[in-house]
This record gives C-alpha cells, sequence and structure tokens, in this order.
C-alpha cells in the first residue's frame, strides 16, 4: 500500500482502446509486466425527500481490496468516509425505502492493470451507465505512504509515459493531504472525483 | 488472467447459492448474579474453548434507527434499525455494524426466534456516518461478560450497565440484579435444523436457565 495519484489521459480523436493500446504500449515499453485486469466502480444513492435535507451516499468498490466496500456520505456540508465489509451492499439493499440507488450515474473504470518495479499502472476505460467517458490513468507508488515525499518523482514518472498530459500538480483532493498517511479511501475519493467530472461531462459518444 | 467481476454481481451470485449467513436464530433467558457462577462453570464444561477458558468481551452498543413519519394514514410509520458495537477493552478493534430485521416467532414446533441479520465490520467513522445518514440514537448500553462456543452456536452471558455521564466508562450502573443469556446461530436461511441442536443445548442448561423464545411485543405491554 502506498501512494496513488489518478489522472485523466486526454483521449484527443482516438477512441477508448486506441487509446488503451497506445498507454500499454509505452508502459510495456518501459519493462513492465501485466498482472491481470483491475475495476473500480461506484453507484450513487440519494435520499428520499421525507428524510429531510438531501444526502448522498456514493459507494465504491475496488478490485485492489476485493473485500472491502467504502461509502462516501455527503450532507453537502462534510464528506463522510466509512469502510466496511462486503456485505454493506445487502444493506444498501436493504435501505431502498430510505436511499435509492440512481441507476443512470453507475460509473466504473476497468482494463490492465501493470507492475513496473516499485510502481503498479492501471489503464482504465471509464464508463457511465455504460456510455464510454474517457480514460483514467492510475499510479501507485508503493514503497511510500507520505503523498509530499514522494509527488515529484510520481509527477516524474507520470509524464514520463504520459509526456505532455500528465499532471504538472498533485489531485485537487491530495493538495490539503499531502503530509498526512496515505490510506485506500483516498483512492476513492480521488475516484469519485473523476467520476464526478465525467457524469456531468456531456460524452464523448458511444464508442466503448 | 480473467477480469474481476462486478461486486454487486458476486452478491447476487452468493444471494443466489444462499451461502450468506444472513439469518440468526436465537434464544434469550436470564440468571441471577448469584448464580451465573455455577451456569458459567456448566458451560466451561459443556463447551469448545475449553483449554483456553472464556472469553470475556467489554463492548459499547448504540442503538440507531432511520425513520420515516407516515405521511398518511394508509402508510405505516418505516423504521429501520441499525447498531453499532465497539469493543471498550479492545483497541484497534474494527467497529461492528449490524441490521436486525422483524424477528418471526413461528408456531410451537420451531425451537427458536428466526430474524434476518446482516452482521459486518466496519470503520470507526461508522457512528459520524450514520447521524448524518439521518439516524438518531434510540439508546445505547453497556454489555460486560463471557462468550462461549459450541460448534456454530454461540452463547454470551452479559451484564448490562447503563450509560453513566457522558462518556462511556465513568460510572456505569447495571440494569438489573441479573445477567443477559443468549444462544445464536448466524446461518445462512432454510438451515433449521441447527434450531434443533440449539433446544437440545438449551435444555442442558436448565433448570439454571430456561433459554426462550422471547417475544418483544408481549414485553412491551407488560411495561
Amino acid at each position: 500500500m502506498g501512494v496513488t495519484i489518478l489522472t485523466q489521459f486526454n483521449t484527443e480523436n482516438r477512441s477508448g482502446p486506441q487509446n488503451i493500446e497506445i498507454l500499454s504500449k509505452r508502459i510495456l515499453a518501459l519493462g513492465a509486466t501485466q498482472q491481470g485486469q483491475f475495476l473500480v466502480d461506484c453507484e450513487t444513492y440519494t435520499s428520499v425527500p421525507q428524510l429531510g435535507h438531501q444526502r448522498t451516499v456514493h459507494v465504491l468498490h475496488n478490485s485492489e481490496q476485493p473485500a472491502t466496500v467504502f461509502s462516501l456520505l455527503e450532507t453537502g456540508a462534510k464528506t463522510i468516509p466509512l469502510a466496511t465489509d462486503g456485505l454493506f451492499d445487502l444493506l444498501m439493499m436493504k435501505m431502498s425505502h430510505f436511499y435509492t440507488s440512481k441507476k443512470q450515474t453507475k460509473s466504473e473504470s476497468k482494463g490492465p492493470r501493470y507492475e513496473i518495479g516499485d510502481f503498479c499502472v492501471k489503464l482504465g476505460t471509464v464508463t457511465v451507465s455504460s456510455n464510454f467517458k474517457g480514460v483514467l490513468v492510475e499510479v501507485e507508488y508503493r514503497p511510500c505512504v507520505v503523498p509530499a515525499m514522494c509527488w515529484d518523482l510520481l509527477k516524474e514518472f507520470l509524464q514520463g509515459f504520459l509526456g505532455l498530459s500528465g499532471p504538472t500538480t498533485p489531485p485537487t483532493y491530495l493538495q490539503n493531504r499531502m503530509q498526512e498517511n496515505y490510506s485506500p479511501i483516498d483512492t476513492i475519493h480521488q475516484y469519485l472525483e473523476h467520476f464526478t467530472m465525467f457524469r456531468k461531462s456531456p460524452g464523448i459518444g458511444m464508442r466503448p | 488472467m480473467s477480469a474481476p467481476g462486478n461486486a454487486m454481481d458476486s452478491l447476487s451470485a452468493a444471494l443466489k447459492c444462499n451461502i450468506i449467513p444472513n439469518q440468526e436464530y436465537l434464544l434469550q433467558g436470564s440468571v441471577l448474579d448469584q448464580y451465573v457462577e455455577v451456569l458459567l462453570h456448566r458451560l466451561r464444561g459443556l463447551c469448545d474453548n475449553v483449554d483456553s477458558g472464556p472469553e470475556s468481551f467489554h463492548d459499547h452498543e448504540l442503538c440507531f434507527s432511520l425513520r420515516i413519519a407516515n405521511t398518511g394514514a394508509t402508510t405505516p410509520m418505516s423504521v429501520f434499525s441499525l447498531r453499532v458495537r465497539r469493543a471498550l477493552d479492545v483497541s484497534d478493534t474494527p467497529y461492528q455494524l449490524r441490521y436486525i430485521g422483524q424477528q418471526e416467532l413461528g408456531d410451537k414446533n420451531r425451537p427458536t426466534v428466526v430474524r434476518s441479520s446482516i452482521d459486518m465490520a466496519c470503520s470507526s467513522t461508522i457512528v459520524d456516518f450514520l447521524t448524518e445518514l439521518g439516524c438518531r440514537v434510540d439508546f445505547e448500553y453497556i454489555a460486560r461478560g463471557y462468550m462461549f462456543r459450541k460448534g456454530r452456536m454461540k452463547i454470551t452471558v452479559s451484564k448490562i450497565f447503563k450509560m453513566g455521564g457522558n462518556k462511556p466508562g465513568e460510572t456505569v450502573e447495571p440494569i438489573s440484579q441479573s445477567y443477559l443469556v443468549e444462544l445464536s446461530v448466524l446461518a445462512p436461511s432454510g438451515q433449521d435444523a441447527i434450531a434443533e441442536d440449539m433446544r437440545i443445548f438449551a435444555e442442558q442448561l436448565r433448570p439454571l436457565v430456561q433459554l426462550e423464545k422471547i417475544d418483544y411485543k408481549r414485553l412491551g405491554n407488560i411495561m
């Protein structure tokens, strides 16, 4: 478990699979080996009007932590994270009288997972309710847990294979937490930030 | 390597195969303080964890409920109860979140109460999470006692304390002069055979403790 940076890869005029292929070639050329696939998904539930002011619960799963369900509750004033066992999904089903799922916002990022030395790289194709939205690149530097200590290294590594579309500043979510210990819920926060942006974006079309 | 499956798909598959332990078979009873030692002695003889001795626990439990007031005469009020438990004697253990559904008493032939139950470990943010979710605390208490195991059965003997002051662990006052005794099994639905084992085990504790199907509705009328 290390520090993870999530960044969007500019899709230009290429389709999702073309982008993934280009990035795969580059990362393989650097000496990475593919280690399976990954999947991060997010489902959003909103409170029914009878419960008072609206609250939103985002429920996320990450194949890197397969026995855990992550939830982020947004009240408007603050966001409360929660990590639970897998049965939390069952609980959300039981709560359907109080919190209803917004099916059209179901988002996921999935694709190949690579390992290269101390780094783990994931190339995700993002879909929102099955519509292709873009490409998310996740890079984890595993020997370190303090973002401030390895941000420069991660930035250099990212620019090394993303070129100019690599990030120049840390993700917004991490900016106030650079000195804190990084944990898996921080990766979840970053995914949610991107999924929210993708949900708002008009969409690139139906190309898978 | 195959792609990881969608979590919801694996959950529905698990539900379909009926491998999720979401039913609790339960018998309850009580024993007066002066006889609890005798009961513990008997349980030590009957249960599995003889060598290590009984496991002790000291937990704080908060009972939350999520309610929607009835909007009309025809729609009844919906209530959803959740319990959060945390250990006071061991630090660094996860909190426990639990949903308990309506209990089914069944007829005379059914030896135990059956209620649906979803039990999971969670992070300590759960109290904040539930409060902001719209839940309110109905009541809270501290339970201190021993846990025994006999196969799949779990037996707890616990003293229930009222919360004293604002901080847990300050001065706590016992709720009664007796211990609560519970015999329970968490199993996937349909495994009714376990209820029979529980009945037989409960027989062995008589007449020290009468483990019975407790009807909470009836208790409500007494009080």
